[in-house]
């Protein structure tokens, strides 16, 4: 199918804005982080009549941070199963987004989060169609669109 | 008035309680949850909620499973779906097996609200 277009920035603000009260700005600089700095990533995948992924990624104490607002508790409460449910539930919110946008019938995977330091997400037969960086009170948020390469 | 919300994210299911926790239209209702419309299932029959909200993509059992189970059981009480997914397809097949609505996340308690309104 043709390459819908899907606006990955105005997705990410309205998920952040209404869902937890906080501002996303757009980032100017590339979206990657340092390689020393712990970060999260939730992934869900896209299969139907477009197949692709939704990756999302933020560093750990940010990650923290989203999970406390969700969780409605203080970050050092916040355990790692809470954080990665809230990563996980970002990227099930944006993915579904995506995939509401994106026409034809498709299925929304059910998420994946990993965390870790200096590494790289593939998804085979999959490459980057559109990145983005954006910033929350200053930390690094970096939303990625994957295709199958064939699609 | 009892109410259960079933998502497989404890994240949301927070999210959706401390929402109705704001409304005046639900003030007072006890929030029951469950993590997949496998465990609903079994909550609805020993609770008898006032109004199930779930989400639709889940492990075990999904929501739209979770309403056709009910519709062959054949007592549904009122249901919508909070996703965040939300294709005009998903629309129909909700409305199909009975959904009362079908709210889109991101939501607010005021989006929430509206839809409650015309289900309870």
């Amino acid at each position: 199918m043709d390459a819908p277009v899907v606006e990955l920035d105005r997705i990410a603000s309205d998920i952040w804005t209404a869902m937890l009260g906080l501002t996303l700005e757009p980032y100017h600089d590339a979206p990657v982080f340092p390689p020393d700095q712990r970060v999260a990533t939730g992934v869900v995948q896209i299969t139907g009549d477009f197949e692709g992924a939704v990756t999302i990624q933020l560093g750990d104490t940010k990650a923290r941070d989203i999970a406390a607002v969700m969780f409605a508790m203080e970050p050092e409460e916040v355990g790692d199963e809470e954080v990665s449910d809230a990563v996980g539930e970002l990227a099930n919110m944006t993915g579904g987004n995506v995939k509401s946008t994106i026409c034809g019938s498709c299925q929304l995977s059910l998420p994946s989060v990993t965390s870790g330091r200096d590494y790289h997400v593939s998804l085979p037969g999959t490459a980057v169609r559109e990145r983005i960086g954006m910033t929350c009170d200053g930390d690094l948020v970096v939303i990625t669109m994957l295709t199958r390469q064939d699609a | 008035m009892k109410i259960l919300v079933v998502d497989d994210s404890k994240a949301m299911r927070a999210i959706v309680k401390r929402a109705l926790s704001t409304l005046d239209r639900v003030a007072g209702a006890t929030i029951l949850e469950a993590v997949d419309g496998r465990e609903a299932l079994g909550v609805i029959q020993a609770e008898s909620p006032d109004l199930v909200l779930s989400d639709w993509n889940m492990p075990e059992m999904t929501g739209i499973e979770l309403l056709q189970a009910l519709n062959e059981g054949g007592a549904v009480p009122p249901f919508g779906f909070v996703t965040s997914e939300s294709t005009p397809e998903m629309h129909e097949l909700a409305k199909t097996h009975g959904a009362k609505f079908l709210v889109s996340k991101p939501f607010t308690p005021e989006s929430l609200d509206q839809a409650l309104a015309g289900a309870l």
